[in-house]
């Protein structure tokens, strides 16, 4: 009987240690934020503008008394990009280091590794930026792993809103696609192509090259499919790599040759900082379009403007949309956390889905279907504008998210 | 036929990125038999060290490359002087082992001192423009790496064909002992021969920097590329490294004109056939 005694204590023991301080009715002294994105290689500034955006949330937060009085600190790991690392980091992060939240994330192979290992960690993550639809449509509507939830928007904003603007440009009616490798790159063209073809039964996609991460040079690329004299581009490589693309684009003529260059996530700050040179001279000549998953430029609201004031007093640079996202997931959790004054993982979730939220990128609300958020962010030009040192997006389209969204049961991209 | 005749242009100027490098790493095998990973590292440092000197600090243009390829070989003389020297009589696992070390060390270095955020410095304007070829516009720069690269090519084979140091290089490739035992300091020779392997890698990355992103991680993924070539071409061999980074680059741009949707398999496919059919390499390997 001691024994038993013994065994069930030690069993207890266990048990308590196993489980994170997370008792239903009071949270724990500090909240454990783990966060991770990439912050090497041509992709980094995503990562580093997560943390940026992250640690002003924490920050901020923590000066105001914290979340019911729970200090918030977090951990934040390089994703690298590859699955395998990302899965190692979110498992060391939990069961080490002892995180009882999780956000971040790039790139689609990375967020459809993480996925599904979250409800073996029991922790909700808000997905920061990976922008594959199969992570909402697929793992969260039709295979249930309701622990994900995404606060930025997916591909529908890098191909559904390009082939809303473009329907109406009866003049361009061969397009080419230049896109990334690997899931983010194939779903977009594939949902632009579906789209377009759908109100404009007449154009053509006439050549298409794709490009792996840490193409060096996208000169074969841009020949290869300049081969078949295009009127429009269609291009998804990010970051560093988008804006070596454009200016071997520029070596090579291709500006003088296209009517548009439509460059997804070009709304992106890295990628505007990165071809400021080119956009002073004019060499896209008014036709290079893009988008973002936030834009610093929109909505011109209050508090976005008191967002970016703050920001740039504390990073002396304009915030990114990973960095919007990252800032935005940070209070999203602790509206939730307010409201169910609880850090379990089940009771999150019901809190989660279905949640109105304002935001710097305006108001969110967590589809409680697929668990994605929905909010509008308009596409434009990239240009000149002299109330910035960056070029910006001009000449905005905004196009309403329940317009551009698709919407459950996700038909299959035909 | 013209679109056929361009894009293998294109593939060209690609291939003489690859045969810069390439020629260091089999060189260096040659002599030194030191498969050297972190090879790409050196590739690395180069594009860094060129982007400090010539984007950062507004140093002239060639000035900023000879500035790159000397600190490079410094530091190459450091690896090879203190590091390497040590295992040249274990087993080339212990090789591939602390070369790989070096790659993760010259990788978190750049990331420290550099940030692991991406670089592009400005092209330099005389090189801003492009020419018509077969009806289309080719980068001067593109054209320029070109000639750089068949400039290189040339330039070693006077070096190792009509020099007295290009010489006592060939024979010690082919018997060090010999070499040796005839007087040739091998110590030296091998510091020297490595201090100019990784000179060519570091001329390839300085090169590199107006078109290409400068970031860590650069040299790891170059370097894969860089041992198919020397696979396909046959390794320890100069005229493999040469046509291997022909067929690469000019593969590559094909693959990705015609074949778009597997134009990675097929340089790997290549590289199957190459190794069942011919395992020595195209040229055969050293000493050929």
């Amino acid at each position: 009987m001691k024994k038993m005694t013994g065994i069930l204590g030690v069993a207890l023991l266990l048990a308590f240690i196993l489980t994170p301080p997370v008792s239903a009715a009071d949270l724990p002294k500090v909240i454990k934020i783990g966060g991770q994105g990439v912050t090497s290689g041509a992709h980094a500034d995503y990562g580093r503008q997560m943390i940026m955006g992250a640690t002003l949330a924490i920050d901020e937060i923590n000066a105001a008394g914290g979340i019911l009085g729970s200090k918030l600190e977090m951990k934040f790991m390089d994703s690298e990009l590859k699955p395998a690392t990302a899965v190692k980091n979110a498992r060391y992060m939990v069961q080490e280091w002892g995180a009882h939240l999780l956000f971040g994330v790039d790139s689609s192979g990375v967020c459809m590794a993480v996925g599904p290992v979250l409800p073996e960690l029991d922790r909700v993550q808000i997905f920061c930026h990976a922008a594959t639809e199969k992570l909402t449509e697929d793992l969260v509507y039709k295979k249930g792993v309701k622990n994900i939830f995404r606060i930025s928007v997916p591909v529908y904003q890098d191909s559904i809103v390009a082939a809303m603007i473009f329907k109406d440009s009866p003049e361009i009616k061969k397009w080419a696609g230049i896109n990334c490798d690997y899931g983010y790159g194939r779903t977009s063209w594939a949902l632009f192509k579906a789209t377009l073809k759908k109100h404009r039964p007449d154009v053509e996609f006439v050549a298409e090259a794709w490009a792996p991460f840490w193409t060096g040079d996208f000169s074969p690329h841009l020949s290869a499919v300049m081969a078949k004299e295009p009127d429009a581009i269609f291009s998804t490589p990010w970051a560093g790599e988008a804006v070596m693309l454009l200016r071997q684009a520029l070596l090579l003529g291709v500006f003088d040759k296209i009517e548009v260059w439509w460059q997804a996530m070009g709304g992106s700050v890295d990628v505007l900082e990165g071809l400021a040179r080119e956009v002073a001279k004019n060499q896209f000549q008014g036709k290079l379009w893009a988008t973002a998953r936030y834009i610093h430029n929109w909505p011109e609201t209050p508090e976005n403007k008191a967002f970016i004031d703050r920001y740039l007093k504390r990073w002396a640079r304009y915030p990114n949309y990973s960095a919007e996202t990252s800032y935005s997931a940070i209070y999203a959790f602790k509206a939730a956390i307010e409201k169910t004054k609880s850090l379990d993982t089940q009771k999150l979730i019901k809190t989660l889905e279905g949640m109105k939220f304002n935001s710097p990128g305006g108001e969110r609300y967590f589809r409680p279907e697929d668990h994605q958020a929905v909010y509008t962010v308009p596409a434009g030009k990239v240009m000149q504008n002299p109330a910035y040192p960056l070029p910006i997006l001009g000449d905005l389209r905004v196009i309403p998210a329940k317009d551009y969204y698709r919407n459950p049961p996700f038909p299959p991209v035909e | 036929m013209e679109t056929l005749a361009f894009q293998g242009l294109v593939g060209l100027s690609l291939a003489m990125y690859l045969w810069l490098i390439a020629a260091g790493l089999t060189i260096v095998f040659g002599v030194l038999g030191i498969l050297n990973f972190a090879h790409g590292s050196l590739y690395m440092l180069g594009a860094y060290f060129a982007f400090t000197c010539y984007g950062l600090w507004g140093i002239n243009f060639w000035l900023s490359i000879l500035l790159s390829l000397i600190g490079v070989a410094l530091i190459s003389m450091v690896m090879e002087r203190f590091f390497l020297r040590s295992i040249y009589r274990l087993d080339v696992a212990y090789q591939l082992l602390l070369t790989f070390g070096f790659i993760l060390i010259f990788d978190d270095a750049v990331k420290m001192i550099w940030g692991g955020v991406f670089m592009i410095p400005p092209m330099p304007d005389f090189f801003s423009g492009a020419i018509p070829i077969f009806g289309r516009p080719f980068p001067v720069y593109n054209l320029f790496i070109i000639g750089a690269g068949i400039g290189v090519a040339v330039g070693l084979w006077l070096i190792l064909e009509r020099t007295w140091w290009g010489r006592i290089i060939r024979a010690s490739a082919s018997d060090r002992e010999m070499a040796g035992a005839i007087g040739v300091n091998i110590p030296i020779l091998f510091t020297t021969v490595f201090m100019f392997g990784a000179a060519l890698a570091a001329l390839g990355g300085a090169l590199s920097t107006p078109v290409r992103v400068v970031a860590p991680g650069i040299g790891a993924a170059i370097i894969i590329q860089a041992f198919v070539v020397t696979v396909i071409g046959g390794l320890g061999n100069l005229k493999g490294a040469f046509a291997g980074a022909v067929v690469v680059g000019v593969l590559t741009a094909y693959g990705i004109l015609l074949f778009p949707v597997f134009e990675l398999f097929i340089i790997f496919v290549v590289m199957a056939f190459v190794l069942v059919l011919k395992p020595e390499g195209l040229f055969g390997g050293v000493n050929q």
